[in-house]
């Protein structure tokens, strides 16, 4: 693989929907934790989820603004939870196994569990 | 393909078509400048058919609604620019249904109609908690073909078919003053807007997904979208072509969404009026639904949440929580007293500020093909989306200007 491809695979990754073992929607790729050194590949290490990870990718004067909406939490996904990439992220493990569940949880309470046909 | 299935479809997509922007511009459209704005309705509506069978395709071979792509294909930053312009878009839009179904409904009991949009919000939320994805689409679809009335009262009324069938050349009238040019051309641009509503692809793709269309249904979407909305697009000029029949003559300016009801009664007596508020009020309250629910479903697509009425309410908790919110905030907005006309005034504004946003990342999608496979865009798609795209740009442009020189198309 070229580092062309590499940075690529990357960019690719970026706002892609992640979905786990279940099939449930489990969040977006908000950014990805890269390691290395100078003169060393390039490693993807995890990919991070949740508003938390946008402090990257947006200008610091919304990061408050995005705090005050959606929270500043964060998951990690490891590399090696990832399965497949192509449209959607599938992950190999449930959404709880990786923290990625807690805001549903939270919203769920709210939910009365009844009524539905 | 069953038959069946596929005219249940179809017949759901016309019922489903008209809403109060449509109601309101088509009325107003024929009673100021006769027969001589249809071709923009049948332009529209091919525009809307490209790119809802786009939309559904895209759905089918990527197994993602709109909104999921887009922000992968915008990045955080515009993507996020997109989302709020969108959300705000439909929430008028939402507002201004919810508003425009308290108004029937105070037409057709004489209720107040604030206790009218309280009550409806209610039965709203409750019909969407209750009913499954595929009931919800279909009830509100299918009671709203009480619309037909009005191509049968087009017909009652025995028309200049040949001055209705010349309206589908593009053309602007000869000899209107200046004023009276821009206030075609924000008629031009409004009447775009109301029929290639943002929430429309919105719904239409992620209707897809919630009734699990597959690649086998490739032909079902296309059918649907052309069927559907251009047969439910002719309900749409058959308002306009009586508006111009009957009230242009008698300058009447039909300002209130009841006015287009009148076209039923005059040939059809009372039972026409009733049949015809009935048929507005199903295919509103049904758009008031599919704004709230698309709303819902592009902010859980861009931000990942399990979303979907083909889940119980508590399988997808914060999507849940979400288009309850967006009710109640149209509720507010409706309870502030503002008036229901002014809300599609600026519903079709806002919109048409989105459109080019909104079709823009569904273009570039819809011609992947590492994301469509076979089924990307062909010779046809590619053209039609491409000029569609450039005339919805155009029309967004002109369409600030042309609302503050119009004043809204008032003159």
């Amino acid at each position: 693989m070229t580092p062309d491809s590499r940075i690529k695979l990357v960019s690719e990754l970026l706002d892609l929907p992640l979905r786990d073992s279940e099939g449930k929607y489990c969040g977006i790729v908000d950014d990805v934790e890269l390691e290395g050194e100078p003169g060393k590949a390039l490693e993807l290490k995890a990919l991070l989820v949740g508003p938390g990870a946008y402090k990257g990718r947006m200008p610091g004067w919304a990061m408050p603004l995005v705090k005050l909406v959606a929270g500043n939490r964060m998951a990690r996904v490891p590399i090696e939870q990832v399965r497949t990439i192509a449209a959607v992220v599938h992950l190999d493990c449930p959404a709880r196994d990786l923290g990625l569940d807690r805001s549903e949880d939270s919203a769920g309470r709210w939910i009365p569990r009844w009524g539905a046909l | 393909m069953n038959p069946l299935e596929l005219t249940l479809g179809i017949m759901t997509a016309v019922g489903g078509f008209v809403d109060i922007s449509e109601l309101v511009f088509a009325a107003k459209a024929g009673s100021q400048f006769g027969y001589a704005l249809i071709w923009v309705f049948a332009f529209s509506t091919i525009g809307i058919v490209v790119f809802s069978e786009m939309s559904g395709r895209v759905a089918i071979a990527a197994k993602q609604p709109v909104f999921n792509l887009m922000r992968h294909r915008l990045g955080l930053k515009l993507g996020l620019v997109v989302l709020a312009a969108s959300i705000i878009s439909n929430l008028i839009t939402c507002a201004a249904e919810l508003g425009g179904v308290a108004l029937i409904l105070n037409y057709l009991t004489g209720a107040p109609y604030v206790l009218m949009a309280i009550l409806m919000a209610v039965v709203l939320v409750v019909s969407i908690w209750v009913l499954p994805f595929e009931w919800i689409e279909r009830i509100y679809g299918l009671l709203g073909l009480f619309m037909i009335v009005f191509a049968v009262a087009l017909v009652a009324i025995h028309p200049p078919w040949d001055r209705i069938a010349g309206g589908f050349v593009p053309q602007v009238p000869h000899g209107l003053s200046t004023k009276e040019l821009l206030t075609f051309g924000y008629f031009v641009v409004a009447i775009i807007s109301a029929v290639m509503f943002p929430y429309e692809v919105y719904f239409y793709s992620s209707g897809g997904i919630e009734e699990g269309w597959k690649p086998k249904d490739m032909l079902t979407n296309r059918v649907t979208a052309i069927l559907g909305m251009g047969l439910g697009s002719l309900l749409a000029i058959a308002i306009l072509a009586s508006s111009a029949q009957l009230f242009g003559p008698a300058n009447v300016d039909p300002e209130i969404p009841g006015s287009a009801a009148l076209q039923a009664a005059i040939p059809f007596g009372k039972w026409g009026l009733i049949i015809a508020l009935l048929g507005m009020f199903f295919a509103v309250a049904g758009a008031a639904v599919e704004t709230c629910l698309a709303n819902a479903y592009s902010i859980a697509q861009f931000f990942g949440w399990i979303w979907g009425r083909h889940k119980k309410p508590w399988e997808a908790p914060r999507f849940t929580l979400t288009w309850i919110i967006l009710f109640a905030a149209a509720l507010a907005i409706v309870l502030t007293g503002v008036d229901v006309m002014m809300l599609v005034e600026f519903a079709i504004l806002f919109s048409i500020l989105v459109l080019p946003f909104t079709y823009l990342p569904l273009l570039l999608l819809a011609g992947d093909r590492r994301y469509m496979g076979k089924y990307v865009n062909g010779a046809l798609a590619k053209t039609l989306g491409w000029l569609y795209f450039a005339v919805i740009t155009a029309a967004a442009l002109a369409a600030l200007p042309l609302y503050v020189l119009t004043s809204g198309g008032n003159g």
